[in-house]
């Protein structure tokens, strides 16, 4: 009867053990591994540290598309920030001039560095956030 | 006229399916009257089959390009080949959602009809799916009517299909993934009438196993069609990208899996019963939960379906009520479940409950992530979103541990456990190949990540283990279980592709102009842009590029396209891929630069067909099992 009590504990222990580390694994996970959602005047006014990796959504500024080699560089505002996006590489389909664009990168001295530019299936397609200010103005 | 006929069909079933309901309602209470399951089961099976007739008529209309239909109109062309007609019709949401229903109401009428007429569970199965199916054919006719017409006069031409779903893998991708999702609505609502009745002693699992099989390969091949697509239609060359949407199927795919490992220790010793009975559950709760967060419009992804609140509280609501009366039943009669007996640690049963506990932390660790930006947003109105990082951390863990467990469980017995000794000599061998192999594929690559190398440890350590059994097999005549072999070789690849995948593959943007031709490294040897042409198409223009590639020796021609589709006016990307057994050289064209010459984006994918094979043979693993179960 003991030794089946000790061989209970033993497994509660086990068991609480591993849940215990899980879900630290799984806040410390999310906690780092989270990417903030912001708008070109949101970004600015948030004092992002260099080397934090967000999400910026907005519009890509008419006639502001610049490319060099396989560089582009164009302007992502939100009718009242922009902000200058640098990628590197070729952007999805839907990206053209005045048409919603999602970036994911880091923002360093005035300047928007995008490891990933988002495809939208939908060529209507406008961050969430801008279409209910589109509608305000 | 026929849209009307068709239209009236799916509302006929409606009345009859809440005919069933109120019917039985009312004697449920009083003395059961004898024709009462019988006449049911005729109302049921009408009721299915007005479904079937009302579908096939919707088809008709696409095919004879109805443009007075509003769906239609918005999704189909006369110009389409009669397959894509066909298949324009789940590419939005209210005709996959008809699709969706029809399956619900295909296996739901199998399944109803394979029940013997004395079986004491058939009716308060029948009320369940026949509650089912009525709600989503309200939520079809309330909120998205397919049937709608545009009045007074219909469209001449209609819009046509989005290109990039003008695809073969992608016509074939929903259905199959709709017959998984809502294949396991059979066993939700069997195991709600066994928990509702009460009766103990019926052996429940084998009438629903073989249809859990089932779904769980439609399931399979389903979530695999769409991760294919995605890799060479999108032009994106990626397989999975931890969309949410893509996230929501995996949440049924693996607590279906969870499922069918627990069935066998369920009918087998009857131990696990309150899991597996909560997994049966869960399984079409999570593909509820899916349906609500892509139809619903509330998490922003590329697959989501257009913004409707009004949608999404109807099926939130529903489904909700759904899964609230069944886990109901289910707390209900915990208690009278729970007299079964203790699990033996180190036994199969003990193996088994492990990975019951390693699935639902997967699944709730997909749930987290998938709904923590809404619990955020709501909390603090912060916008974030979560990506690959975060499932890579976790589920690289996760999958050492499976990786191990996999290990000790294969020689394991039911309700019995072993010496020590045996698990050291039998895990002698697996464990050091796999640290060899790991240090060899460090040595080879000489590139350093910590999450895939766990990866490629754990899938070596399934393989060598299976591999050796299938030796011992061959050679000593031991026994093997040829089903479950097949699939845990195939998930032990699957580890291994995509581990190798995520560290040897590479990519380069290039730019050259027509007739150049540049050294990208010591493979490529030299990228030629050989030609451009422009071609017209039936419905849209293309630019064809041809590109020659020195490759490791060999030469190899690249046609990437970029299409403009005349009707829409959308820019799609084809992309151009040479397989070889260990890498896929894919390559999609950019844009043009102002001194004339075009950008590429040139991808080295190492083992991504590994990654398909590896699901189908996970697939040819469940085929045997039900095949070989069947001549037993």
């Amino acid at each position: 009867m003991l030794q089946a009590r000790k061989n209970r504990l033993w497994k509660f222990f086990i068991i609480l053990f591993m849940s215990a580390g899980g879900i630290l694994l799984i806040l410390f996970s999310l906690n780092s591994k989270l990417d903030l959602f912001y708008t070109p005047s949101e970004m600015l006014k948030a004092d992002i540290k260099p080397g934090y990796r967000i999400k910026l959504g907005g519009m890509v500024k008419s006639g502001s598309i610049i490319r060099d080699g396989t560089k582009i560089k164009f302007i992502a505002t939100d009718f009242e920030t922009e902000v200058p996006v640098i990628f590197d590489g070729i952007p999805p389909d839907l990206f053209k001039e005045d048409s919603g664009v999602v970036v994911l990168g880091y923002f360093l001295d005035g300047m928007f560095e995008a490891e990933e530019i988002f495809a939208k299936h939908d060529e209507n397609y406008m961050p969430p956030e801008l279409s209910i200010e589109a509608a305000e103005i | 006229m026929i849209g009307e006929i068709s239209h009236f069909l799916s509302l006929s079933a409606v009345v009859i399916f809440s005919l069933i309901l109120i019917f039985n309602f009312f004697f449920f209470f009083g003395k059961i009257h004898p024709n009462q399951l019988s006449l049911s089961i005729r109302l049921f099976n009408q009721a299915c089959w007005l479904v079937f007739i009302s579908f096939a008529m919707y088809v008709y209309l696409a095919i004879n390009d109805d443009f007075s239909i509003a769906y239609i109109a918005s999704h189909s062309n006369s110009q389409l080949p009669i397959f894509y007609k066909i298949s324009s019709i789940w590419s939005a949401h209210e005709g996959s959602m008809f699709l969706w229903i029809v399956f619900l109401t295909a296996w739901s009428i199998f399944f109803i009809n394979s029940l013997d007429d004395s079986h004491s569970l058939k009716k308060t199965t029948l009320l369940m799916v026949s509650l089912i199916i009525l709600g989503f054919l309200l939520f079809l006719l309330l909120t998205s009517n397919p049937f709608e017409r545009l009045l007074p006069f219909g469209a001449i031409e209609g819009a046509d299909i989005n290109p990039v779903l003008q695809d073969p893998a992608l016509a074939i991708h929903p259905p199959m993934l709709y017959l998984g999702y809502v294949g396991f609505v059979i066993s939700f609502s069997y195991i709600t009438a066994y928990l509702f009745h009460g009766n103990f002693e019926l052996e429940w699992e084998k009438d629903i196993k073989n249809w859990s099989l089932v779904a769980w390969i439609f399931l399979t091949i389903g979530i695999t069609l769409g991760s294919w697509w995605a890799y060479y239609e999108l032009g994106w060359g990626g397989y999975w990208f931890w969309d949410p949407v893509e996230n929501v199927a995996l949440m049924p795919w693996l607590a279906a899996t969870a499922f069918m490992h627990s069935l066998y220790a369920s009918s087998k010793s009857s131990v696990l019963k309150t899991w597996t009975m909560f997994l049966g559950i869960l399984i079409f709760a999570l593909s509820l939960f899916g349906a609500f967060i892509v139809r619903s419009g509330i998490i922003d992804s590329v697959h989501s379906f257009a913004n409707d609140p009004q949608r999404g509280l109807y099926l939130l609501i529903f489904s909700g009520l759904i899964t609230l009366l069944a886990l109901g039943v289910f707390a209900y009669r915990i208690p009278s479940l729970n007299a079964s007996k203790f699990v033996v640690s180190g036994s199969k049963e003990s193996f088994l409950s492990m990975n019951n506990i390693l699935m639902v932390t997967s699944i709730f660790s997909i749930f987290l992530g998938v709904t923590y930006p809404l619990i955020i947003e709501a909390i603090n109105g912060e916008k974030v979103s979560i990506g690959p990082p975060y499932y890579n951390t976790i589920f690289t863990p996760l999958i050492l541990i499976t990786a191990i467990f996999i290990m000790a469980s294969v020689d394991s017995l039911w309700q019995r456990s072993k010496p020590l000794k045996s698990y050291v000599y039998k895990t002698f061998f697996p464990v050091i190949l796999s640290i060899l192999f790991t240090y060899f594929v460090w040595h080879i690559t000489e590139t350093f990540s910590i999450l895939s190398y766990i990866g490629i440890f754990s899938g070596l350590l399934i393989l060598f283990t299976y591999l050796l059994r299938v030796l011992n097999n061959f050679f000593y005549k031991k026994f093997i279980n040829k089903g479950s072999a097949i699939a845990h070789i195939g998930l032990g690849l699957l580890f291994l592709a995509v581990s190798l995948n995520s560290i040897l593959s590479y990519e380069k943007n290039l730019y050259l102009a027509p007739g150049e031709s540049i050294f990208v490294n010591e493979s490529i040897k030299e990228f030629s842009f050989d030609d451009i042409k422009v071609l017209k198409a039936s419905n849209h223009d293309v630019i064809s590029v041809e590109v020659s590639l020195l490759q490791d020796g060999k030469n190899i021609i690249l046609n990437p396209q970029k299409r403009k589709y005349a009707t829409r006016g959308q820019i799609t990307t084809e992309s151009s891929i040479y397989a070889s057994i260990l890498k896929d050289t894919y390559l999609t064209i950019g844009d043009q630069l102002e001194n004339g010459s075009w950008t590429f984006a040139l991808k080295i994918n190492y083992f991504i067909k590994w990654i398909w094979f590896s699901a189908s043979l996970m697939v040819m693993g469940m085929l045997i099992t039900i095949f070989k179960k069947k001549a037993t």
